[in-house]
């Protein structure tokens, strides 16, 4: 594929913190809050949607193995171009950057290539990113017209109302920008 | 400006030595939630909200002044710009560590802008996406109903008002304060 062989952010998910004790009770409700794709994979809203719902298992058995770090590293590699990593909260949210090994379609004008073509990635490269979207998680708590919903997907489904998803532009904002500027070995976003 | 460096002077001594400190997020947080609920007790009637604001800033305004002549130690101002001044330097000074820009003077003297580079009430606010609050909602209405308290207690009846937010997609957030007439027909000494 003639794609950039730098790696990039390929989506960000937010879960929020309904993680039934139960991963295999079909009432388990972790519930997205706000998933961002980024080009070339935008149109892909439900293939990601699976792979994010496939992660949080493996939120679920790293948890019940060790305490947790925040930092959860490499959850899953699906294959040899998309790998997920994980973040957890302590309180209970999650975050998961799906990383895209082959980058995306460098923009016309790129001057040549600024970065030597990356084999792997270590772990703590994502941290920048995970740091920034915590950062601008935080931001969006303490905006005081944004009210986390306490309630389950199940209840909300049975009583009805709006979804629990995250509305607010600037954090929608942030979260592309995070995504685009993102770039292995990048220290601070 | 000889008033407005002494005020400058004033306001940074005073905010140094003899005002207590108090977490900033706690303040913000404090102000943001006082003003989520009024909208959800208004039903989201912003004019109304605006109007409360306003109503419990001014009767901080009335109990502040006592303070702030207490710490400030300052006398009667000679001028309505003498006033904006200490509003700006000393008044915001010491209570929000901001010194607002005074600016957009009108030809009379009685009407000025306050220019807010940064306002620690509205830090992380982000204005509900309904199509109204941006519109109608004045999120730091509170500052207007403070001067106008205040500044009644010091025998001057103002109108304060914002006309801009950043918070409303505006470059800037600006307070338009206008005075009305000294009470009591107490004339301050003539502008030399």
């Amino acid at each position: 594929m003639a794609l950039n062989s730098t790696p990039a952010i390929a989506c960000i998910g937010i879960i929020g913190k309904h993680a039934s004790s139960l991963p295999s009770c079909c009432l388990a409700t972790d519930n997205p809050l706000h998933i961002s794709l980024f080009p070339p994979h935008q149109d892909e809203d439900l293939d990601m949607t699976f792979l994010l719902n496939s992660c949080l298992d493996i939120f679920d058995l790293r948890a019940r193995s060790k305490t947790l770090d925040q930092d959860l590293g490499l959850l899953q590699a699906i294959d040899e171009r998309l790998a997920a990593y994980g973040w957890l909260t302590n309180t209970g949210i999650k975050f998961i950057i799906v990383v895209d090994m082959m980058g995306r379609p460098p923009p016309p004008d790129e001057n040549k290539r600024r970065f030597p073509p990356v084999v792997g990635l270590r772990d703590a490269e994502l941290k920048p990113a995970f740091r920034a979207v915590q950062t601008a998680y935080i931001q969006l708590m303490l905006n005081p017209f944004y009210s986390p919903d306490h309630r389950t997907p199940l209840q909300i489904a049975n009583y009805g109302d709006k979804s629990p998803e995250i509305t607010s532009k600037r954090f929608i904002n942030e979260l592309q920008r995070i995504g685009k500027i993102w770039t292995p070995g990048i220290t601070s976003i | 400006m000889a008033s407005g460096q002494k005020a400058a002077r004033v306001g940074e001594e005073v905010w140094k030595t003899r005002v207590e400190k108090v977490n900033a997020e706690l303040v913000t947080l404090t102000y943001g939630t006082i003003v989520a609920q009024l909208c959800t007790d208004y039903d989201y009637d912003y004019a109304q909200v605006n109007q409360q604001l306003d109503k419990m800033g001014y009767n901080i305004g009335m109990r502040l002044i006592e303070d702030f002549l207490a710490k400030s130690n300052i006398g009667r101002c000679g001028n309505f710009r003498d006033t904006a001044e200490m509003i700006s330097k000393v008044g915001f000074k010491i209570f929000l560590n901001v010194t607002p820009t005074v600016t957009n003077w009108t030809a009379d003297n009685k009407q000025f802008s306050l220019l807010f580079d940064e306002n620690p009430l509205a830090d992380f606010v982000e204005l509900p996406d309904d199509g109204r609050a941006q519109d109608e909602l004045w999120f730091s209405n509170i500052l207007c109903g403070v001067l106008r308290g205040a500044l009644e207690m010091v025998q001057m009846s103002i109108e304060a008002r914002f006309v801009s937010d950043v918070l409303r997609g505006n470059d800037v957030t600006e307070m338009r304060v206008t005075l009305l007439r000294y009470i009591e027909d107490e004339m301050p000494p003539d502008d030399d």
